[in-house]
């Protein structure tokens, strides 16, 4: 009997239940004259279904966890299996044949030693099977007539769906969070074992960044490690170069939009600035690598640079720059937008311009969610991956001329764990070093960002 | 109603009677409005308002919400500029001069007719920077010494001065309500106007901060032209020497506070200050 026949089956009675105890509940009323019982009808209908369909899953779930492990103890304990070999891959490839054949998914085996065995496997799992599947309609049953004696007029039958609907979302909510919690745990373990061949020290303060997956194994040197430069590349291109770009010009437009925009021209410029935060990120990425970086190159030629790279970090930043200018002028668009307009009346009203309202007043009143907007684009710029993959360069450099290629933290991931060294090399762990390094940094921005837009909120409200 | 008790003793503040019974003779008016209207939209929201305001005298508006009362305060300087669908039609004179011609400049004329709104609304700024803000922008002190005594000048005659001077660097936004709105008066006092308007200045104040607020009105009588809305016809018998009653957008009545409330010539206004409606 198959997993899915199963779940037809507990569903079938899960609806056999519903219907049952919602025309019970609806005799409740007939024999009430009418008058209203505790709760609709349909309520008690599915309190029974979840009696019926709850626990059977449960007991589905772990029994499909098991079964396996007795069947198997039941085929080892067979005659058959003495002749098995003790150890090994030959085993382990008999049992799985024979197991195979068994259930129908292979017609013969490959090893004839391991025809002996099929026999046992069948027994067992019709075996188990039965076994499963009494307790599983044992348990439907007895779920249903729990609830079903439970149905009178005055029973409460809401307040119980209710609680089990609450229980459903708090465990929807509750998987995003554990599987964050995961990230971060896999992250520590690897950085730990990272830190196990290379110091912290040596990590976090070195100035030379060449991790070689050939000859790294697990005794790499420390000296090769030093990510103080991909450190600086992430910082200059997507804190220095990026921001140089999106706080002028998101600011600006936020506050033409905020402002001076007439409403026909708002409502089609503010979607069209905002289409820029739904560009992939790849495709920024392409028109760095392919448009900007050679662009830029060009201009720098003529401008008497020597052998200007063709992977800039200028390149990279100048693009980001243009991808977070959304996130900058959306968060202060919102701010300037919250500020009561009673201050701006306030200012207009003392005479002053509407430039000395927005420069005066507007703006250091909603500085600090302007203040959180540009934090939350940082950490994203410095997160952001698929432009500087393809326009910074994989060489880390400690430079502070834009036009050099420079590499960062999220390039060095990619490289690291797409490269050919095996999982438990030092360049492999070293990325998961990085990503958490580059976690503890965006994780502190997003929090710091988001208390100050609290505060913010509360203080105008 | 609420109004009842008002009629029996209207002009029972004793400066405004003196000031009534002398019946000086006055100038010109600072500000004369003559067949105002003005629209939102298709919307009239006022029609054909002729009103002289004076230095000598506080003005009050009154009348039934959505009279058009703070509709017309606000065109006095052009504060409905701000609102895009609204239009001012008829002829408003500051010192003789049309404010709504087109060679005026509206900065300089908020400026000379500053306002005071519902709610106290004091920049995020501190106490001292919410009273500099103005005199800085437009360039009304010469240096810091200069600027400070504007501030303690706004402060003393907007009786904030002994409240705060110990604290002048604290944000205007920790007072209290009424100090908030006492910060706002002297903050439209320091650029020196010629004319305050005041937009229910008392609504959101309790009695105390109230009481203040109309005694500093009164004590700003005659340097500065003032106009009060106010929905209390206790407040504007108790500040006021002329009091404009508003229906519907229409100028009613306008005349001598004191006649107003105890020998209105229209029976609306009858009706509306012995809170037949309203």
């Amino acid at each position: 009997m198959s997993a899915s026949t199963l779940i037809l089956l507990v569903l079938g009675l899960g609806l056999a239940g519903w219907l049952a105890a919602r025309s019970r509940a609806a005799m409740f009323r007939r024999a009430n004259d009418g008058r209203r019982i505790a709760s609709l009808p349909v309520y008690h209908g599915w309190y029974a279904a979840l009696w019926i369909v709850i626990p059977t899953l449960l007991f589905a779930l772990l029994w499909s966890a098991i079964s396996d492990q007795l069947v198997m103890q039941q085929v080892l304990a067979s005659p058959a299996a003495a002749e098995l070999p003790s150890f090994g891959i030959q085993r382990q490839t008999w049992l799985a044949e024979a197991r195979a054949v068994a259930t129908g998914a292979a017609s013969g085996v490959f090893n004839p030693e391991a025809e002996g065995l099929v026999e046992p496997f069948r027994e067992a799992l019709t075996r188990y099977n039965i076994i499963g599947l009494v307790v599983t309609l044992l348990i439907a049953l007895a779920g249903g007539a729990w609830a079903f004696l439970r149905l009178k007029p005055d029973f409460r039958a809401h307040t119980r769906v209710e609680r089990t609907v609450l229980a459903t979302l708090l465990i929807a909510s509750l998987v995003a969070i554990l599987t964050t919690l995961g990230i971060v745990a896999s992250l520590v373990f690897e950085t730990i074992r990272f830190f196990g061949m290379v110091n912290p020290i040596d990590f976090l303060f070195g100035i030379h960044w060449s991790p070689n997956p050939m000859t790294d194994g697990s005794n790499p040197d420390p000296e090769r490690y030093g990510a103080v430069p991909l450190f600086w590349g992430t910082f200059f291109i997507g804190v220095v170069i990026a921001m140089i770009v999106a706080i002028p010009l998101g600011m600006m437009s936020a506050i033409y939009l905020n402002q001076y925009a007439a409403p026909r021209v708002r409502t089609w410029l503010k979607p069209a600035l905002e289409i820029l935060a739904g560009v992939p990120t790849v495709v920024y990425g392409y028109f760095a690598a392919l448009t900007i970086a050679p662009a830029i190159r060009d201009i720098a030629l003529k401008l008497g640079v020597e052998n200007p790279s063709s992977e800039s970090a200028l390149a990279a930043g100048l693009v980001m720059g243009v991808m977070i200018i959304p996130f900058v002028s959306s968060m202060a668009d919102d701010s300037i937008a919250a500020v009561p307009q009673a201050m701006k009346d306030g200012s207009l009203a003392m005479g002053a311009t509407q430039n000395e309202t927005i420069k005066r007043v507007l703006v250091p009143a909603a500085l600090p969610g302007i203040v959180a907007g540009i934090m939350l684009a940082i950490s994203r710029a410095i997160g952001e991956t698929m432009i500087v993959v393809m326009a910074a360069s994989a060489t880390a450099r400690l430079s502070a001329n834009p036009l050099e290629a420079m590499t960062t933290v999220t390039y060095q991931i990619v490289a690291n764990l797409t490269g050919e060294a095996s999982m438990d090399s030092a360049s492999t762990l070293a990325a998961f070093a990085l990503g958490f390094v580059l976690f503890l940094v965006t994780l502190v921005l997003n929090i710091i960002a988001l208390r100050i837009v609290k505060r913010f909120r509360e203080a105008y409200e | 109603m609420v109004m009842s008790e008002t009629t029996d003793s209207p002009i029972a503040n004793p400066v405004n009677k003196s000031l009534e019974n002398e019946n000086i003779a006055h100038g010109e008016p600072k500000m004369r409005a003559r067949g105002v209207d003005v629209y939102y939209g298709d919307k009239k929201a006022i029609d054909g308002v002729d009103i002289d305001v004076y230095t000598e005298y506080v003005t009050a508006f009154i009348g039934p919400s959505g009279c058009g009362k703070s509709t017309f305060l606000r065109a006095l300087n052009r504060m409905n500029d701000t609102i895009p669908s609204a239009r001012v039609t008829g002829t408003i004179e500051l010192d003789g001069e049309d404010i709504y011609a087109s060679g005026m400049d509206v900065v300089q004329l908020r400026a000379r007719v500053g306002m005071v709104f519902q709610k106290p609304n004091p920049f995020p700024k501190s106490i001292y920077d919410n009273i500099a803000y103005g005199p800085k922008i437009h360039g009304l002190a010469e240096s810091k010494p200069d600027l400070d005594e504007i501030v303690e000048k706004s402060l003393r005659r907007a009786g904030l001065w002994e409240e705060v001077k110990d604290r002048l660097a604290d944000s205007g936004t920790a007072l209290s309500g009424g100090q908030q709105q006492r910060l706002c008066i002297a903050r439209a006092i320091a650029v020196d106007p010629e004319v305050i308007l005041m937009d229910e200045p008392c609504s959101a104040l309790d009695p105390i901060a109230t009481a203040k607020i109309e005694e500093l009105i009164d004590e700003l009588r005659g340097r500065y032209g003032i106009v009060i809305v106010t929905h209390s016809m206790q407040q504007a018998a108790r500040v006021s020497q002329r009091t404009a009653f508003f229906h519907l957008g229409h100028l009613v009545e306008y005349g001598h506070t004191s006649d107003i409330f105890t020998n209105p010539a229209e029976q609306r206004t009858q009706d509306y200050i012995t809170g037949r409606y309203g």
